[in-house]
């Protein structure tokens, strides 16, 4: 279908504006288009797929699939699947280190942090974080990622030369999206179970500020090409701040319903596309008048969402690397016949 | 359709956001925020099912009874166990034991460095056909099932707890979830364990629960019909599993270890334990012990039950008498 759409599009018009959205408990993801307002396409992407992001060359989309413990790349313009990679375990949340050199996964599920040689996905360390790893943000100097852990209310820092944890800081309850301040010194946590944003300091290992935004605080964007200001989602309180990361304060207020979490931006940096968890529907917000001017049916539980445009376009120029089908991962693993036993026997001892 | 599903989601987050995200933003529970959409669906399912139970399968027992009693005195304990269970309070009593258990599961394999094959890996032309692959999960959920089911029979001590299923004179469309905590929380650790192997889509499981739920509430209706003896090979209808149900007697001692299908009879005809001969028999157990269960309470039954539990245990530990020469 959406193969289709792009086909037949005129070499000369604009690409096809589509939106992809992450239908997380139904390990599907739909194809919005941005002109009809209509999912265009729905498919299966590999059980609960969760966050979405662009590889470092801008050249694919990739998708974590959770429960499939996999990984899906699609043509950021088009939403065609590429290529698969398999045996990553649980990458609930990802990221790519600003340098490329790294990949790091975050199982949520699992209670692990996986750190993999980018270019061909080679395990080269897990951690065991306990509990729920969330999400993620590397440190401006590219020497660490930071974790928040949903569970513990804890935030890990972990080294990225020894791939070993540097260390830990009580945050606050269930702690959730980060995001390094460009003074490269402190770095922004949400608080899923306050109704606030804790500014750490990376040096001091400590929170130094709270800053009240709104119920169930969660994860936190910045504004196309403006560092000073990010928008948070209050999923509780059905809301999104616009916060000042100079004046660390907030700023203005959007109303959300429907548990917002991740959210896009238009190429134009208009218009905000959010997902809305539990009412299985994304809506877009214009930022100007801080209305909801759409909204779209999805799937169950929408999570990840990405909106094509023209910058994916520009560099789509580049021909798209060859379909690798089913690659696996170079992860060490033991044979289901070996470990079976091992799990069941002390359930029927 | 749609209509349907809109109104569903608005009440949906009309729980979650008036009732349930408040209670865990004021109790700090919200590492549990993102399971809350899937407990209150649940409970609604559970009303759902109740609503089913009460507005079609009560009216087609009161219509065609399979058999005839005096008064449903009996039947009325599991009324309770229904309620407990549709309504999330036996679930929950479970999700809190299992919930370490589950933990443990995952630490397990994810310390064995075990990447686990999906169903969409095993068989990749399944993964843009939605509806195959939910067949095949359902298809794989019940095979599970089946075999839970047999080892339930089985082991002395489990049947000791499984009794109390069968121990039913008056087996009606309220059967389904008479069954000890104990029972439960050994089936939930191992669909726990199946899920870690197969695996399933959240809202596939809704759907799969409401379905098979419904099915095995039929199933147990006390109703003198069945879906004809073409339908009856493919689903499991009332006929089929009031054999299962049968009371146990001397020309058939065995005849409950048949049928053991909860929604499809296909593994029965596979494994030899289909018994297809329509014939109507009084339901129950034919040990005393657990015929006692009659008359009993929820709580009545459960603590006699934990009892049967106990000694079935301990026999497993006693050396048997050697027969006397003489004998």
């Amino acid at each position: 279908m959406i193969v289709g759409l792009a086909i037949a599009t005129p070499a000369a018009a604009s690409p096809p504006q589509l939106v992809v959205v992450l239908n997380s408990d139904e390990g599907s993801l739909s194809i919005v288009d941005r002109q009809t307002l209509k999912e265009v396409d729905k498919r299966s992407i590999g059980r609960e797929p969760h966050h979405l992001m662009l590889t470092p060359d801008g050249k694919d989309l990739v998708i974590g699939s959770t429960a499939t413990n996999e990984l899906t790349f699609l043509d950021p313009v088009t939403g065609e699947t590429r290529r698969r990679v398999r045996n990553i375990l649980d990458p609930y949340q990802l990221g790519f280190s600003p340098d490329g050199k790294w990949f790091v996964t975050a199982a949520y599920r699992m209670n692990h942090v996986d750190i993999y040689e980018a270019k061909e996905f080679t395990l080269v360390k897990r951690l065991p974080l306990h509990t729920l790893p969330s999400h993620m943000a590397f440190t401006r100097d590219n020497a660490q990622v930071l974790i928040t852990m949903q569970g513990s209310n804890q935030l890990v820092a972990i080294d990225l030369a020894t791939q070993e944890v540097a260390w830990t800081a009580d945050v606050g309850e269930a702690p959730a999206g980060l995001y390094a301040l460009p003074d490269g010194k402190r770095v922004l946590v949400g608080l899923t179970g306050e109704d606030a944003v804790a500014v750490v300091d990376l040096a001091q290992k400590r929170v130094v500020k709270w800053v009240v935004t709104g119920k169930g605080a969660h994860n936190i964007f910045r504004m196309p090409n403006d560092e000073t200001r990010v928008l948070v989602t209050n999923r509780l309180d059905g809301t999104i701040s616009l916060f000042d990361t100079t004046k660390l304060e907030v700023i203005d207020t959007i109303r959300a319903p429907g548990g917002p979490d991740d959210l896009d931006f238009t190429p134009d940096g208009k218009q905000i596309w959010v997902t809305q968890r539990w009412r299985r529907k994304v809506m877009a917000i214009d930022l100007a008048t801080k209305q909801i001017v759409a909204t779209v049916n999805v799937g169950r539980s929408p999570h990840g969402i990405y909106i094509n445009g023209p910058h994916t376009v520009s560099r789509s120029v580049a021909p798209p690397p060859e379909p690798t089908e089913d690659k696996t991962a170079q992860t060490p693993k033991a044979s289901l016949p070996d470990i079976l036993p091992k799990v069941l026997a002390p359930l029927f001892r | 359709m749609q209509g349907l599903v809109d109104i569903w989601v608005d009440v949906q987050s009309w729980i979650l956001e008036t009732v349930v995200h408040p209670l865990l933003f004021r109790f700090g529970y919200m590492t549990f925020f993102e399971d809350a959409p899937f407990v209150v669906e649940t409970l609604m399912l559970g009303v759902v099912q109740i609503a089913v139970i009460l507005l079609v399968f009560r009216p087609l027992e009161q219509l065609a009874p399979a058999e005839q009693w005096p008064d449903r005195k009996l039947a009325r304990v599991d009324i309770v166990y229904t309620l407990l269970s549709k309504l999330g309070v036996l679930p929950f009593v479970v999700f809190i034991v299992l919930y370490p258990v589950n933990d443990w599961l995952q630490d397990l394999v994810r310390d064995h460095d075990l990447v686990l094959p999906t169903v969409e890996q095993s068989l990749p032309w399944l993964r843009d056909k939605p509806l195959l692959l939910f067949a095949t999960y359902f298809l794989l959920y019940d095979f599970a099932g089946y075999w839970l089911h047999r080892m339930q029979h089985a082991f002395p001590w489990w049947w000791a707890l499984h009794s109390l299923h069968h121990s039913q004179r008056q087996v009606t469309c309220w059967s389904d979830d008479r069954n000890h905590l104990l029972d439960d929380l050994l089936a939930s650790v191992y669909f726990a364990v199946v899920a870690l192997l197969i695996g399933v889509q959240p809202g596939q499981y809704v759907v799969l629960l409401l379905l098979s739920r419904l099915i095995e509430s039929l199933s147990h209706a006390n109703v003198r019909f069945g879906f004809g003896r073409v339908v009856d090979k493919v689903v499991v209808d009332p006929w089929f599993h009031r054999t299962h149900h049968a009371r146990a007697n001397a020309a058939e001692p065995h005849i409950h270890d048949s049928n053991f299908g909860a929604v499809l009879p296909i593994w029965d005809l596979l494994f030899g334990t289909a018994v297809y001969d329509y014939k109507r028999r009084p339901t129950g157990v034919d040990t005393p012990d657990a015929d006692a269960d009659n008359g009993k309470g929820w709580l009545g039954q459960q603590i006699a039950v934990a009892g049967r539990l106990a000694r079935a245990i301990l026999a497993t530990f006693r050396p048997r008498r050697l027969a006397h020469p003489a004998e």
